[in-house]
């Protein structure tokens, strides 16, 4: 499916079933997401890391609704617990089918979004594992002057940020010394098709998700 | 009010700032774990989150101190939700609304100044608008219409606090560290 639909969709599923109330149609999105991985290949390991990462602010919801709210709604807690993980099977399955280069492509090209916007931040995406290796040093660097960095030191997002400052600039200058500028029409080298498949994909995903929010509780 | 629109550089450098939020949150993640863990037993379980709210509404409110730019707050703060739900976090698709929520909550501080001053009161004003902002949202995507008056004004109160220490002073002593480096426009 066309990844600027995908994500529309993703979006717009998690933005209604975040004002509905209901409980069937969570559990069917779980469900489908849980094919669809499966359907990708999902590792056991990951299907663990999706079952944990969501569960205490899940849990607590729960408990607290059920417990200790007013209304004491089994049906309310039991809804709030599934979207929980609604929101992180949407987003899994989104960021596990997903390339994020054909995404900027297809955001550049099927959604118009500024050229700058689309690779800036797929350059700096590609970036993560460097961020991370740039934290851990100066975590050490830290600790081997016998200084112990926290997560809520300033000095240890300053110095992160003087990183970024710097990385920044040479990625924006080699960005253009290779002859990328801003807002000039540009040459597609992958062109991102939206098929009529994918428009029949996309209405009929939402439509049926309409159909089981109407008809089940 | 400076007419300066974001650069390619800024935005590389906005969406870096939200990966290095996302990197040192991640670390933090087990304070809200341990946050949920402690208070659910006496009812104010979800209290971790207006709790931790601050932290991860830092980015918004930094990028708008370095930049100085209008849209700056709401990119820097969207950006990085944005990043943290490819990192794999807790709140998946959410993250992208909240992320905008929150860039919203974040710029309006800055609006209100109308990007002149920045200072104390640019960060209480932000503090603000992120903390009712974001309590509206939440008002609906973490059931917060279930619980009772009192929890709720608890609740909120805990938010700003939050909100102030982590968005606000934390914020500024970042800010006056890069100040003092001669790396924010003046």
């Amino acid at each position: 499916m066309n990844p600027s639909l995908k994500l529309f969709l993703v979006i717009f599923l998690s933005l209604e079933l975040t004002f509905i109330t209901k409980l069937w149609v969570n559990l069917i999105v779980i469900i489908i997401c849980l094919i669809i991985l499966m359907h990708y290949r999902f590792h056991w390991r990951q299907f663990c890391w999706l079952v944990f990462v969501p569960l205490f602010p899940a849990l607590a919801i729960f408990i607290t609704i059920v417990l200790f709210s007013p209304g004491h709604s089994l049906f309310d807690g039991t809804v709030l617990f599934s979207r929980l993980y609604v929101y992180v099977c949407l987003g899994t399955v989104f960021t596990f089918t997903t390339n994020t280069l054909t995404l900027a492509r297809s955001l550049e090209q099927n959604c118009h979004l500024p050229s700058k916007y689309a690779y800036g931040v797929l350059a700096a995406l590609n970036l993560i594992p460097k961020m991370k290796q740039a934290v851990t040093t100066i975590y050490t660097a830290g600790h081997m002057r016998g200084v112990n960095l926290h997560w809520w030191s300033p000095t240890l997002y300053f110095k992160a940020i003087l990183v970024a400052i710097q990385w920044s600039d040479q990625l924006a200058q080699a960005m253009e010394s290779h002859g990328f500028v801003e807002g000039q029409a540009r040459t597609i080298t992958v062109k991102i098709p939206i098929t009529t498949r994918d428009w029949v994909y996309f209405s009929s995903i939402l439509i049926l998700i309409q159909i089981i929010v109407i008809a089940l509780p | 009010m400076t007419k300066r629109s974001l650069h390619l550089r800024d935005i590389i450098l906005l969406a870096l700032i939200g990966i290095i939020f996302g990197v040192i949150y991640f670390a933090a993640g087990f304070v809200y774990n341990g946050l949920t863990i402690l208070l659910t037993p006496i009812g104010y379980g979800p209290m971790a989150n207006d709790l931790t709210m601050g932290i991860w509404c830092m980015a918004g409110p930094l990028a708008g101190f370095l930049l100085k730019t209008p849209g700056a707050a709401f990119l820097g703060e969207f950006l990085g939700a944005a990043i943290e739900m490819f990192l794999g976090d807790q709140w998946g698709a959410a993250n992208l609304i909240s992320g905008a929520v929150q860039g919203i909550g974040a710029e309006l501080g800055f609006t209100f100044t109308l990007y002149r001053m920045y200072n104390w009161l640019t960060l209480l004003i932000s503090s603000l608008t992120l903390t009712f902002i974001t309590f509206g949202w939440d008002w609906f995507r973490n059931g917060y219409n279930h619980f009772s008056g009192q929890m709720l004004t608890i609740m909120l109160i805990a938010r700003f606090v939050s909100m102030f220490v982590f968005s606000g002073i934390l914020v500024k002593l970042i800010a006056n560290l890069l100040q003092r480096a001669h790396l924010i426009k003046q």
